[in-house]
């Protein structure tokens, strides 16, 4: 098995936490993960083109620079780009047409029939790495700390692409028992942050992003975990916006799932990375004792 | 693509010879220099600067009785495009405070300067801002940055390298700002080679004394073109740039101050009056004349259009008998022929050798000297590869290169070369090249001082089109310093000059008649039409049935 | 009326041309081939490049020509071949013309450019960002990087820009002669070199260390420490002159920079 890892723009820019934990995280476990030495964005960019076909050119793009270098999979951090290569690898093997069409567009490039399997990497950890692995490697348990477990739409939705069979989701909560938190598991954990309509209707984003934040409080959690760099800029970056319009009046602490493990693996704030999350973030890890 | 079978073979003896000579140049050993006495002997006899043929006095104008290459000679006893009483210079179509006369290193540099200053600009450009040779430039700029280097020994290697014929004050005006002129580039954000430290990678070339050659890959030239093109652009407040417009006469005022030029549209044929307090020629070299038919180096508007305005107006030249041959020329293929070879390639290692493999010269005298020791071993000695076109060749044997500073230097060092070749079957880090001297540089031009000024009030030059900075003979590296240094020199005096107060009187263009009347007194007859603006590569076939162009001319005379 | 050589004509034997300057000749041995400028047919001979070409066909270029030597990016050229649906790029001063091409130039390509102040940018890509939004139209197609008459990767250096690597984007565009024929091609309407000139110089001012000893060199001039020195070089008479340049001690070939001082030297 030969694995490449895909980080994609955001981790590279705004979601260092994302990537800088996952990495070291997989060092430390002892995995060999390679960046993709070329690589460009998944291309989950807003229309150009009436045609779609073109927004499946960029991430097939990656997906042929992941089959040139020999790897049978590819591994993805952030659920967008996961959801936008694992979609158009979808279609590249399952419709010829389409299939035949930007093999030909791309004529520049190996064609490509879905030779690489795309994944997320709580697949990734779940099977490739194993939650026996983890657990055995876990220096700083995270005992007791009640984590809401946030899905959001890209990882579980189209049907065809979820990680996880849709209502029998259980893949966050072995994660976080397997780093010993107490998942928490609320009514609003596959529902949408507000996406993109943050840009053009933010009314409406905060709408949703309170309903989430609220739904994951009366739940009992203390804080929230997710893997999307566009679900944290709604729940955590934007969450004075969003608690002041719902008038929530308690805030809630949001990490990328990967910092989580890093701490437990017992690795520093070079790995975790908590200086790019929000304040009350730190404060909560460091009421509970946790090395931040 | 690539060699010929033949020339393969031939290859096969500079590949014989190479690991001996690969050996000596580990241990520093090099092909002994020249003396002196020794340079003066193969200079006279072979170098096409001192043949006699094909010159001959200057009948007119300033510098009248001063003996200069036919094309040189006949492009300065020349008539105006314009007749000056069909020229109404009352209502200027443009005013400003310094108008600038080329857009390229030097023009660019002393706009930036001028406009650092606080007044306004005009820069004027016969084709795009930054069509120049400032663009073509490959190996690097001279500048004493090193801790084993400076101004000192970059005088000395200079005036040494002009067999001490330069002007003085220009070499340690060069030499002074040179350090200067790479700081501002840096601060600029020009790409420097560097090592990781920030330390600028700092080389020898034809005649240094120490390492002085800093460069930007084989594109020095064109990095600092887009940096300083780029820069230009984000000062359009202050800036205007006129492409495709260049000027073909000064304006004077009454009291013989330069009081702007008349500027024409090339593509509506337009003619434009621009009235400027000061004004700055930086138009460039002369490599498209074709002295002597040689193939030649230089962009496409090299046609020498600021030495003919500002001759006409009654400024003299310095050393403008004086032409650069590159010895390093390419020979094959033949798409490339007359193209540069960097002396980048000399400076990392590669010997040049004969036919047989050999070497016979020091791969890193002078220029001059270097070119006429390749036409010595071509002519007299008999030892150059003749080409499947038929021409002579001498090997640069570019191979060495990796092997002396380690796999990929060719590639990382001469990136543009290394394409340029490849596009035609030629991997240079493998084979080497054939090469032969072009036509290169001028040497001479606009006679200036180390402010830039000429006999003209308000009249400034800098770069190509100016003379005396290199004697007869430039070293390389120091064109590229040149236009830096002086161009913001020119930029920086012509501000001054305007801010210090001027007064422009009526324009005229009396000194136009007074040329041409000149011109009708010597008894020159039938004196082309100057400046040319861009040469004419159109065959004879085609021209002869240019009819409506051949009719214009027998009207004309 | 067509003045091209027909194979039935018999040809002229031509005495030896020699060629002089820039001008094309038909070289001895070789023989003209059709090509199609802006669709109409020329007979040229075949080895020229495509500007040299044209310039036999008597052309005579005002835009469409600049350092004829493969740096300026005035001479972009786009071209067809017989038989094949792909659209090629080359620059016309360095292609070679092929038997019935259909060819056209395109000399100038209007892009977006973003003005800005360099000493007040840090090296920051969210500033390229801000002042590129378009460039997140890119939706990697390619088409850039296949128009690129230099090979630049330039889907690579966007790619680089948006994961905010502007150093590597720096790299990647440094052979970028800013012709224009990425930016014609990009179905996202990006300026893909103005922004990497952007990033070049961001790069090159800010991101890549400072010469140290360049700024310490600057300062002793500034002191005015060569001043005198460069003054009597200026009065010397040229028998000193000659002397002193016949004395100076070489700096060894293979000494690394920044390694190799002489002693006692008055004149550093």
């Amino acid at each position: 098995m030969k694995v490449s890892y895909y980080p994609g723009c955001t981790l590279k820019t705004k979601a260092k936490n994302l990537e800088d934990a996952a990495v070291a995280s997989m060092a430390a476990l002892g995995v060999d993960f390679e960046e993709l030495t070329r690589w460009n964005c998944c291309g989950a960019v807003h229309s150009l083109a009436d045609d779609d076909l073109i927004h499946q050119v960029a991430p097939v793009r990656d997906l042929v620079r992941a089959m040139e270098q020999g790897s049978d999979k590819v591994v993805t951090l952030c659920s967008m780009c996961y959801n936008t290569l694992a979609r158009a690898n979808l279609l590249m093997r399952q419709d010829e047409v389409k299939r035949k069409t930007i093999n030909d567009f791309m004529n520049e490039e190996k064609d490509y029939h879905g030779e690489v399997e795309v994944l997320h990497f709580l697949n990734f950890l779940r099977d490739q790495v194993g939650w026996d692995t983890v657990r055995n490697a876990v220096k700083v348990p995270l005992n007791g700390l009640k984590v809401a477990m946030y899905y959001g739409c890209t990882l579980m939705r189209p049907r065809n692409v979820a990680i996880e069979p849709i209502g029998d989701t259980r893949i966050m909560g072995e994660f976080l028992e397997a780093i010993g938190a107490a998942p928490v598991d609320f009514p609003e954990a596959t529902t949408c942050c507000g996406s993109y309509q943050i840009l053009a209707n933010p009314e409406a984003a905060h709408d949703v992003s309170g309903r989430i934040l609220e739904s994951a409080i009366r739940a009992g959690a203390e804080a929230m975990v997710l893997s999307c760099p566009l679900c944290e800029f709604n729940l955590s970056k934007k969450q004075p916006e969003v608690l002041k319009k719902n008038k929530i009046s308690r805030e809630v602490p949001v990490y990328y799932f990967t910092q989580l493990l890093a701490m437990a693996l017992g690795l520093g704030q070079e790995a975790c990375r908590f200086d790019l999350n929000s304040e009350c973030s730190v404060e909560l890890l460091k009421n509970k004792n946790f090395p931040v | 693509m690539g060699y010929t079978p033949e020339m393969k073979e031939l290859i096969k003896r500079v590949e014989a010879t190479r690991p001996a000579r690969m050996e000596k140049a580990r241990r520093g050993e090099n092909f002994p220099a020249l003396s002196l006495e020794e340079r003066a002997v193969v200079l006279e006899k072979f170098h096409p600067d001192y043949q006699k043929e094909g010159r001959r006095p200057i009948r007119t104008g300033p510098d009248k009785g001063l003996v200069l290459p036919e094309e040189i000679a006949s492009m300065l006893e020349s008539r105006s495009m314009l007749r000056p009483e069909n020229v109404d210079l009352s209502n200027p179509d443009f005013e400003t405070d310094v108008l600038i006369v080329g857009g390229g290193g030097a023009g660019t540099s002393a706009a930036l300067l001028a406009a650092d200053a606080g007044v306004r600009v005009i820069m004027t450009t016969k084709l795009r801002h930054g069509d120049a040779n400032t663009m073509m430039a490959e190996g690097g700029i001279q500048a004493a940055v090193q801790e084993s280097d400076s101004p000192y020994y970059h005088y000395m290697d200079t005036i040494g390298g002009g067999h001490f014929t330069n002007q003085s004050d220009l070499v340690a005006a060069l030499a002074h700002d040179a350090p200067l002129s790479i700081a501002w580039l840096e601060s600029l954000g020009m790409m420097f080679n560097k090592f990781p430290d920030g330390r600028l990678i700092s080389r020898h070339f034809g005649g240094s004394s120490r390492k002085r050659m800093n460069s930007a890959g084989d594109m020095t030239g064109a990095e600092i073109m887009r940096v300083l093109r780029d820069e230009a652009r984000n000062r359009g407040d202050q800036i205007t740039i006129l492409e495709f417009c260049p000027a073909v006469e000064l304006i004077l005022d009454e009291d013989g101050k330069c009081a702007g030029a008349i500027l024409y549209n090339m593509e509506t044929r337009e003619f434009f009056i621009a009235k400027a307090k000061a004004t700055i020629i930086a138009t460039g070299g002369n490599g498209r004349l074709h002295i002597k038919g040689f193939a030649c180096t230089n962009h496409y508007g090299a046609t020498m259009d600021g030495v003919v305005m500002c001759y006409r107006a009654g400024v003299g030249s310095t050393c403008l008998f004086s032409t650069q041959y590159h010895p390093t020329g390419v020979a094959y293929p033949e798409q490339n022929v007359g193209l540069l070879i960097t002396e980048k390639v000399r400076g990392l290692g590669a010997h040049v050798l004969n036919i047989d493999g050999e070497q016979f010269c020091f791969p890193l005298e002078p220029r001059d000297v270097e070119s006429a020791e390749l036409i010595k071993e071509a002519l007299e000695v008999g030892k150059a590869v003749i080409t499947p076109t038929g021409r002579y060749g001498l090997w640069l044997d570019s191979p060495m290169i990796d092997l002396l500073h380690g796999e990929g230097t060719v590639r990382r060092e001469l990136p543009a070369k290394f394409i340029q070749f490849e596009r035609h079957g030629i991997d240079i880090s493998k084979e080497p090249m054939l090469v032969y001297p072009t036509l290169h540089y001028q040497n001479g031009g606009i006679a200036i001082n180390a402010d830039c000024e000429t006999t003209i009030p308000g009249l400034y030059s800098a770069g190509e089109c100016t003379g005396g900075l290199h004697g007869e003979n430039r070293l390389m590296g120091n064109s590229l310093q040149d236009v830096i240094t002086f161009g913001r020199r020119s930029g920086a005096a012509a501000a001054r000059y305007v801010n210090g107060g001027v007064e422009l009187k009526k324009l005229t263009l009396d000194h136009v008649v007074k040329y041409e009347k000149e011109l009708v007194e010597a008894g020159v007859e039938n004196p082309m039409v100057a400046p040319i603006l861009l040469p004419d590569y159109s065959t004879d076939e085609v021209a002869s049935r240019r009819l409506l162009e051949i009719q214009g001319k027998l009207e004309a005379e | 009326m067509s003045h091209h050589h027909d194979s039935k004509e018999p040809k002229q034997k031509k005495k030896v041309q020699v060629a002089t300057g820039d001008r094309a000749i038909l070289p001895e041995g070789a023989t003209t081939i059709p090509v199609y400028i802006m669709g109409k047919r020329y007979e040229v001979p075949e080895t020229l490049t495509i500007m040299k070409a044209m310039e036999y066909a008597g052309f005579k270029f005002l835009r469409g020509a600049g350092c004829r030597g493969g740096i300026c990016g005035a001479c972009p050229t786009v071209y067809r071949k017989p038989g094949d649906y792909k659209l090629h790029f080359g620059l016309a001063c360095q292609t070679v013309v092929e038997p019935d091409m259909y060819l056209a130039q395109i000399p100038f390509y209007p892009a977006n450019r973003a003005a800005y102040k360099i000493e007040d940018l840090e090296p920051n890509p969210e500033i390229i960002f801000s002042l590129y939004p378009e460039l997140f139209r890119c939706v990697a197609c390619n088409n850039c990087t296949k128009a690129c008459p230099m090979g630049v990767d330039v889907l690579g250096y966007i790619s680089a820009l948006k994961q905010g690597d502007i150093a590597r984007a720096a790299e990647i565009s440094f052979d970028c002669i800013q012709c224009g024929m990425c930016a014609s091609r990009c179905m996202g309407e990006l300026p893909q070199y103005h922004i990497a000139q952007l990033a070049r110089r961001m790069y090159g001012r800010a991101i890549m260390p400072r010469a140290r000893h360049l700024a310490k060199r600057v300062e002793e001039i500034e002191s005015g420490k060569y001043d005198e020195m460069l003054k009597s070089l200026q009065t010397m008479s040229h028998g000193e002159l000659e002397k002193r340049y016949k004395e100076r001690e070489r700096e060894p070939d293979m000494a690394p920079n920044g390694t190799w001082l002489p002693a006692n030297d008055p004149y550093l």
